[in-house]
């Protein structure tokens, strides 16, 4: 992001064509009413299975005295992960200086924080006591990573939630007097949401300065906040989860998924909204590129973390790669390194699979083998735990996810869902004044 | 060389084989018996020290979850361990062979008697049979006591058998005693067994770098080697002549497991200091945006003017 910005292009007509291109879907319409009662209503059944934990307890999940963490720690872990791309796009990139990441920058942000908010509520969901949540608060210990989890992913939906209203402000600006089609409480919700903006040079100095220190310090917490993550894990001696490397490898794996998703959004706000004309071949192309770069170092982070363990195979780690090699979980494992990381990296190198179409199908297979792959990180070493195995219920060793346990998983995901399509569709989506300013600044260059 | 350890694993392999069979037991021992009946109080007496010595291994009598050795140990309630008779029990108990540890300096022969009293409540079929000259055997109606004192210039721990004879207390020679000091886990042989002199006294030499407590208290057992003869007379005396050890409890000072008021000092300023500097910024930017709609309502007046 420019340090200046020249407000030249208030004054320039195509900021109308362009606003009018991008403010055109934002309001409700029969097609968002629909996708949001059918989403209302799927949400109802995951709350009432909700609703029989919360009175029967977990024992109504598949969730026993050895395998305590299941679906729902795997869940929280895909969606900190999920969440991290905002960082990425807008912070690693935009700071690097890269212009294609402006339209997309709103959409990692939207990502980053629907995820990042229901990450918190996805905790909850694990805990048989949900009403002792305070405790935490009242009785934490400095001393333990899952004080300090809390701590980072408060602390990232905050600076998140800040990187996606202050680039809005002008945008919503902006929108004053174009919203003639839109309900008046939404216009109001502008009204008081632009901050008495006015486009002065004043105004767009502060905001640029603040954005830029939002940008780093985002950084270092979108860092700590997988990283912690992972030492939830890791700071254990069990097999599979005692490895010194689980931070970066966490991190990493993250930004596959960020990715992913951010290209799944993509092609749903392109055509949906008939933005190509901001959502380019271009940006998809470049999408590409980034997706197999972070799959390549991911890569590199799976051989570290299965290679090493399997070369030295003490017996515990033995135990656990046999069960992910050819054991019960070889099935689930291959399909995600398969489907989920080799073939996209393959597949991706060529201009063909860079398209939106054949991106969106890669980029659903590498979402949803992401899920999984946290599965996979958190369930099998709890299968194997380092007490006697002899004379404990069968349960209690092999995890099975009930129903209610599914619904309830998939209830956050509709949250996530939820939120994604209100800011999508009752904001501006793609930063209608920095593609306004982009337009006339590459004028100036041209006569130049 | 591969050779050599190839039969060296063929040794092992042999001599476990050997030693996971018989636990002979000798004749004489095998037929001792209990000197007193088995009831309830001594079966809840056995129970305690059941749990206490035994259940970490041989598990709960009849469930069978007896943890994982070689040999296996048995069962209390099985018909391996019943079928043994009750003289063979308390030697096995008493003697110990790996990987089961020996009680002899643990558990008094009295309370051998009282475990395998409990043992044999798992065994409807046993009938106890009961030592015939079981009262007043021996010098055990002597009443013995031991007395402890310490005789600081020899470094020696002295040892004072007396007994009662005739309403009389007169030393008892020719015992043999032996002198134990209490550790965490079992009683520490203390010098060699000894022989009461004359005047009934033995002295023990005591190491000089024993731990005691804080103080340097060191917990002293004496009994006498030969029970059945001299009775279960045992000396428990504390006496400050360890080097005096301090052990902080290891809550006592900051650390990761500690309770949050004791938190490391480095972590501490690490946490707050991070979260402060992140949170300042935070507010630093809402200020911001403060000064935006202070900046924007001044310049509608302006306009409006």
């Amino acid at each position: 992001m420019a340090s200046e910005v020249n407000t030249g292009f208030l004054q320039d007509k195509r900021l109308d064509s362009i606003a009018a291109d991008i403010l055109r879907p934002v309001g409700i319409s029969k097609g968002f009413l629909i996708w949001m009662g059918f989403l209302s209503i799927s949400l109802l059944g995951c709350i009432y299975a909700y609703y029989i934990q919360w009175e029967k307890g977990l024992i109504v999940t598949g969730l026993r005295d050895y395998v305590s963490w299941g679906m729902y720690i795997a869940n929280f872990i895909f969606f900190v992960a999920t969440s991290l791309v905002g960082m990425l796009i807008s912070s690693v990139l935009g700071l690097m200086g890269y212009k294609w990441i402006k339209p997309i920058a709103r959409i990692a942000e939207i990502i980053a924080v629907a995820f990042a908010a229901i990450a918190g509520l996805v905790i909850v969901s694990d805990m048989g006591r949900p009403e002792r949540l305070p405790y935490v608060f009242m009785y934490g210990r400095i001393q333990s990573p899952i004080l300090w989890d809390v701590t980072v992913v408060t602390t990232y939906l905050v600076l998140s939630a800040l990187l996606y209203f202050l680039p809005l402000i002008p945008d919503l600006a902006i929108s004053k007097g174009r919203m003639g089609h839109t309900p008046k409480w939404l216009q109001k919700t502008y009204e008081i949401l632009s901050v008495n903006w006015n486009h002065s040079p004043q105004q767009y100095k502060i905001l640029l300065k603040s954005v830029r220190i939002l940008l780093i310090v985002i950084i270092p917490t979108a860092f700590a906040i997988h990283t912690v993550t992972s030492w939830l894990l890791a700071v254990t001696l069990r097999p599979g989860w005692d490895s010194t490397i689980f931070g970066p490898y966490f991190l990493t794996g993250a930004f596959v998924a960020g990715s992913a998703a951010v290209v799944i959004m993509m092609y749903f706000v392109r055509t949906n909204y008939k933005l190509d004309k901001y959502l380019t071949l271009h940006h998809f192309d470049m999408m590409g590129k980034l997706l197999v770069l972070v799959s390549l170092v991911y890569l590199y982070f799976n051989i570290n973390e299965f290679l090493v363990p399997a070369f030295k195979l003490k017996t515990a780690d033995a135990i656990h790669l046999h069960d992910l090699f050819v054991g019960d979980y070889a099935p689930m494992f291959w399909s995600i390194q398969l489907l989920g990381l080799i073939l996209p990296i393959i597949l991706l190198l060529f201009r063909f699979f860079r398209k939106p179409l054949p991106m969106l199908i890669i980029s659903i297979f590498v979402l949803v083998a992401s899920w999984f792959k946290r599965f996979i990180i958190v369930v099998p070493t709890q299968e194997n735990p380092f007490l006697p195995k002899q004379f404990v219920p069968h349960a209690w060793l092999v995890y099975q996810p009930t129903v209610i346990e599914t619904a309830i998983t998939m209830g956050t995901i509709l949250l996530a869902v939820i939120i994604i399509t209100v800011l999508v569709k009752l904001f501006p989506v793609i930063p209608i004044w920095e593609m306004a300013e982009e337009q006339c600044e590459n004028d100036h260059k041209s006569q130049e | 060389m591969t050779k050599r350890y190839l039969f060296l694993i063929l040794i092992v392999l042999i001599s476990l084989r050997l030693t996971a069979q018989e636990w002979v037991v000798p004749a004489e021992s095998g037929a001792k018996l209990s000197p007193f009946a088995f009831n309830d109080s001594t079966r809840k007496v056995g129970a305690e020290l059941y749990i206490l010595n035994c259940k970490s291994c041989h598990g709960d009598p009849g469930k069978n979850n007896v943890i994982n050795l070689v040999p296996p140990p048995p069962d209390p309630a099985s018909a391996k361990m019943q079928s043994n008779s009750d003289g063979s029990l308390q030697f096995k108990v008493v003697q110990g062979r790996a990987p089961m540890p020996s009680f002899k300096n643990i558990l008094s022969l009295t309370d051998t008697w009282r475990v395998i009293s409990y043992i044999r409540s798992f065994n409807e079929k046993y009938v106890q049979e009961i030592e015939k000259k079981a009262v007043g055997a021996g010098a055990s109606g002597l009443n013995a006591r031991i007395l402890l004192t310490w005789l600081k210039e020899k470094n020696q721990v002295q040892a004072i058998i007396l007994g009662t004879k005739d309403r009389i207390a007169q030393p008892i020679a020719g015992a043999e005693v032996k002198l134990f000091a209490k550790r965490y886990f079992g009683n520490l042989p203390i010098d060699e067994a000894r022989n009461t002199d004359a005047q009934g006294k033995a002295s023990f030499n005591f190491p000089k770098d024993l731990p005691g407590d804080s103080t340097g208290n060191v917990q002293l057992i004496a009994k006498f080697s030969d029970e059945a003869a001299y009775g279960e007379a045992k000396a428990d005396t504390t006496l400050a002549i360890g080097v005096p050890t301090y052990r902080p409890p290891l809550n006592e000072q900051r650390a990761m497991w500690n309770v949050v008021q004791k938190t490391p000092i480095w972590l501490l300023l690490a946490y707050t200091l991070t979260v402060l500097a992140v949170w300042g910024i935070i507010f630093y930017v809402l200020l911001q945006i403060r000064t935006i709609y202070k900046s924007g309502a001044k310049k509608d007046q302006k306009t409006v003017e």
